[in-house]
């Protein structure tokens, strides 16, 4: 479904994606470890298409995305989620999610339906705003929200966005252990037909819900299996448990 | 020497002669800019006032030198309080309002010529010393405007050596830069910023001083050159010092030489040349920051 | 984001009823002051379209305006056509110009965009001025009017032709509010919220940039198929690039982003000036102080000022309810 071949990103001389390969089966959940700095985020602009990268390429469905801007790959069904949040602060939940869902029903040009009032739409909002726990929230406004109801609302926007594969970074960085919880049970919920790619810094969650486990160092992919085989290797403890004594 | 060749090269003077005008006067916007991020549609009302303060200067006087040097200062002393009153405040208030209050301030100035000086348009005098058109290789030339010309290239290398090797130049790119690096490396950013918007101001006033023989003097003449003034900025890159040159150089020759090679489209091209730069490089040929 | 409140629909018919009364107990002076509300109204509707819900702060749309009443003018003068095809030649104009000054600007952000915007207006000023054809600095005369007796209307009559300027402020916002709401309209509003994330759930922003920059244009081409058959002449005066900052005084004052506001600006605006020349030649220096003021004092314009005013009252009455503003 989602395949990189040989992606290279360098800023100058210095090198934060170097030589990676990834191949993701339709419906696989694949978490991406590693160490800060390791060139996480960095990978995931160069699939959304934010940043170009320096060499290699990216496809989906065996078709190459490399040349496409941010906006057609998104119209293919790559949907991405931020480690920042990135909202629309001045407009409500349900606002937010119906601007995302429009584009996915192919409605955001049109001049005379008014997706605020389209049964169709306010149902893909209503579902979307349950699966991630803001049925009861879609009239308040973003900017007087807490930080946690914005995290759901940034994977909201992008599973409204009608992903086939769906890129999430970090999507629990900075939240409570109840919500981290919730997540799990989100993610247990997604269709099984669609492929994710999630970035992760809490390990329990890598190993309950990945099918597979990708570990970047410095930019490269340096161990790659199933969560039993990378709990066994000693080389990424090495890597990533040494960093999360550190960082702990 | 051909009547053809000499009539280009004409040409080519009256361009440069222009161009050095535009770059007085949009050296002080494009860098006020890059520094405070404050756009000030008023810039063109400060060379106007530059000129009516140096019509008074050259009437009181009878010396054209007088207002040469009286209307940068009472410029720099208006921006000053223009700083302090309004445009500190606005700083960080967003472009739609820095517009709107400097074109409010448009507004005031425009009918404060009309209150001091009237509604008609006043000559200035060339000074005495370069009355008259001086002759070389057979062409006759406006000493006074070639005096412009060398006044542009003069200025443009004292900021260029201000800029590369003093400490507030070094403090100026610092902050064109990076505002917020600037003041952690212990910059008095505040009081780069008062003393950069005063001396573009002051610039600004000896651009009007310098076009009052040239261009006449009247009320509208700050409105009218503002919008050549704001795209040598666009084209040439925000706060950048070799983008304000680049960019006057290309609009006033393309707007002499357009009305000579073009007339029916030259007024059209500055404009294609705008939107070429806008869709190719939008933040414009040389950007000060990258 | 847009919402057709009832304080809006509320403060709308009351300014369009009050409009038109004071058109049918008015003097000839009178009904000329409405049809410059009405004018003045339609070219700060389109504007706060694009500025205030797509954060396109336009320098241009008075240009925008003169080039609608100049396609009039040269249909119907030049061409000798008939009005009502020159009313489509003056939107369609617009709406040209709208969209290529739109796609041209989209890259641009914050003022690199308005100072494009002032370029490319002024471009339409030269063009005129230079161009014979239009009648240069001279203008065009004998223009005529819209011919309506077919419904009984005759618009060479005074209080007709105001009452009809009237009516198509209503119009023009009735269309603008619809373009709003509708899904192309919020994605517009999104783009303005966060336009890179917009860009992520995959929205050609480009597209929707000019696309309502177009729209806008075309209203303020019908503002300016107005002014045309108002005075039936046209100069380059009315191209002047001032112009375009006027009416965006309009807009603040009235209340940026609300659509409504700008029309109660617009009746402002005409009015004082009025006032203030009878007192005194130099409105500008009056109405360039009073922005000023307006401005620092950081308000949101008059018409968001009666919002949160009621919004203040209505939760002083109910203070548990927890009343919302919504623009």
């Amino acid at each position: 479904m989602l395949k990189v071949a040989n992606l290279c990103k360098s800023f100058g001389s210095l090198v934060v994606t170097d030589d990676v390969s990834l191949h993701l089966e339709k419906g696989e959940r694949r978490v991406v470890l590693g160490p800060n700095g390791a060139g996480k985020t960095t990978l995931f602009n160069l699939l959304a298409g934010e940043i170009a990268p320096s060499s290699g390429d990216v496809f989906i469905d065996g078709k190459s995305i490399t040349s496409l801007p941010v906006e057609a790959r998104a119209h293919i069904g790559l949907s991405r989620s931020y480690q920042k949040n990135n909202l629309f602060e001045g407009l409500t939940i349900g606002e937010n999610l119906s601007l995302a869902a429009a584009v996915a029903m192919g409605l955001s040009g049109s001049l005379l339906r008014d997706t605020h009032n389209d049964p169709e739409l306010r149902k893909v909002v209503t579902d979307v705003a349950a699966q991630v726990g803001l049925k009861d929230m879609l009239e308040m406004q973003v900017a007087n929200v807490s930080y946690g109801n914005r995290r759901q609302l940034e994977v909201g926007l992008a599973l409204a966005n009608g992903p086939k594969v769906l890129l999430m970074d970090e999507p629990t960085s900075g939240v409570g252990p109840s919500m981290i919880s919730a997540f799990h049970g989100l993610l247990k919920t997604l269709p099984r037909e669609l492929t994710v790619l999630i970035i992760e810094h809490d390990m329990d969650l890598a190993f309950d819900v990945a099918d597979s486990i990708t570990v970047l160092n410095y930019g490269k992919v340096v161990f790659e299996g199933t969560p039993d085989e990378t709990r066994a290797s000693s080389l990424v403890s090495e890597i990533y448990l040494g960093d999360w004594d550190d960082d702990a | 020497m051909t009547d053809t060749m000499a009539f280009w090269i004409v040409q080519g003077l009256h361009g440069l002669q222009f161009s050095m005008l535009l770059f007085l006067l949009s050296v002080g916007l494009t860098v006020i800019f890059g520094l405070l991020h404050f756009v000030n549609l008023a810039h063109g009302a400060l060379y106007a006032l530059g000129a009516f303060v140096s019509f008074s200067a050259v009437k009181l006087t009878g010396s054209y030198w007088a207002g040469f040097l009286l209307a940068p200062v009472a410029v720099a002393i208006a921006g000053m309080l223009l700083y302090l009153g309004l445009i500190k405040r606005m700083r960080n208030a967003g472009p739609m309002n820095q517009v709107l209050i400097t074109f409010g301030l448009i507004f005031v100035f425009l009918d404060i010529f009309r209150i001091f000086w009237g509604d008609i348009a006043l000559g200035v005098e060339e000074p005495a010393l370069f009355s008259g058109p001086i002759e070389f290789w057979g062409i006759k030339y406006s000493a006074y405007r070639l005096f412009v010309i060398g006044l542009g290239i003069f200025v443009l290398g004292v900021l260029h050596l201000i800029l590369s090797r003093t400490q507030i130049g070094a403090m100026i790119r610092a902050g064109v830069d990076n505002e917020h690096m600037a003041a952690c490396l212990g910059i008095n950013v505040e009081k780069v910023f008062f003393i950069v918007f005063c001396v573009g101001c002051a610039l600004a006033g000896l651009a009007g001083a310098v076009a009052a023989p040239i261009l006449s003097v009247y009320p509208g003449m700050g409105t009218e050159i503002l919008i050549p003034a704001l795209i040598v900025v666009v084209i040439g890159g925000l706060g950048s010092l070799k983008g304000a040159m680049a960019g006057s150089l290309l609009v006033g020759f393309i707007q002499t030489f357009g009305a000579v090679i073009a007339p029916q489209i030259a007024s059209v091209l500055v404009y294609v040349l705008l939107a070429g730069v806008l869709i190719f490089r939008p933040a414009g040929l040389f950007p000060a920051r990258s | 984001m847009f919402h057709q409140t009832k304080l809006k629909t509320f403060v709308l018919l009351a300014i369009l009823v009050g409009l038109i009364i004071y058109t049918m107990n008015g003097s000839y002076f009178g009904r000329e002051l409405v049809v410059e509300v009405a004018i003045l109204a339609i070219l700060a509707i389109s504007v706060d379209m694009v500025s205030g819900y797509g954060g396109m702060v336009s320098l241009c749309h008075g240009a925008i305006f003169g080039l609608g009443a100049y396609a009039y003018a040269a249909v119907n003068v030049l061409m000798g056509g008939p009005p009502a095809l020159a009313v489509v030649a003056a939107i369609v104009a617009a709406f040209t110009f709208g969209f290529a000054v739109g796609a041209v600007t989209s890259r641009t952000r914050g003022i690199f965009f308005i100072m494009a915007t002032l370029a490319f207006g002024q471009m339409i000023y030269v063009m005129i001025f230079d161009s014979k054809s239009l009648g240069g600095d001279d203008g065009m005369w004998g223009l005529t009017r819209l011919d309506l007796s077919a419904i009984g209307v005759n618009l060479e009559s005074g209080v007709q032709f105001a009452i009809f300027s009237v009516l198509c402020i209503g119009l023009t916002y009735v269309v603008a509010a619809l373009i709003l709401r509708s899904a192309f309209g919020r994605t517009f509003s999104g783009i303005h919220e966060n336009e890179d994330r917009m860009r992520a759930l995959g929205t050609p922003v480009w597209k929707f940039k000019a696309l309502a920059f177009g729209l806008s244009g075309s209203l303020a081409g019908i503002a300016g198929a107005l002014a045309a058959q108002h005075t039936m002449f046209v100069s380059p005066e009315l191209v002047i690039w001032t112009f375009s900052g006027e009416v965006l005084i309009v807009v603040i004052l009235g209340g940026l982003g609300t659509l409504v506001g700008p029309v109660l600006g617009a009746v402002v605006m005409v009015f004082l000036k009025h006032e203030i020349s009878n007192i005194t030649t130099y409105w500008h220096m009056i109405i360039g102080i009073l922005l000023i003021i307006t401005v620092m004092a950081g308000g949101r314009g008059i018409y968001g000022g009666l919002e949160q005013y009621l919004a203040r009252r209505a939760a002083k009455a109910a203070p548990a309810s927890g009343a919302k503003t919504d623009a």
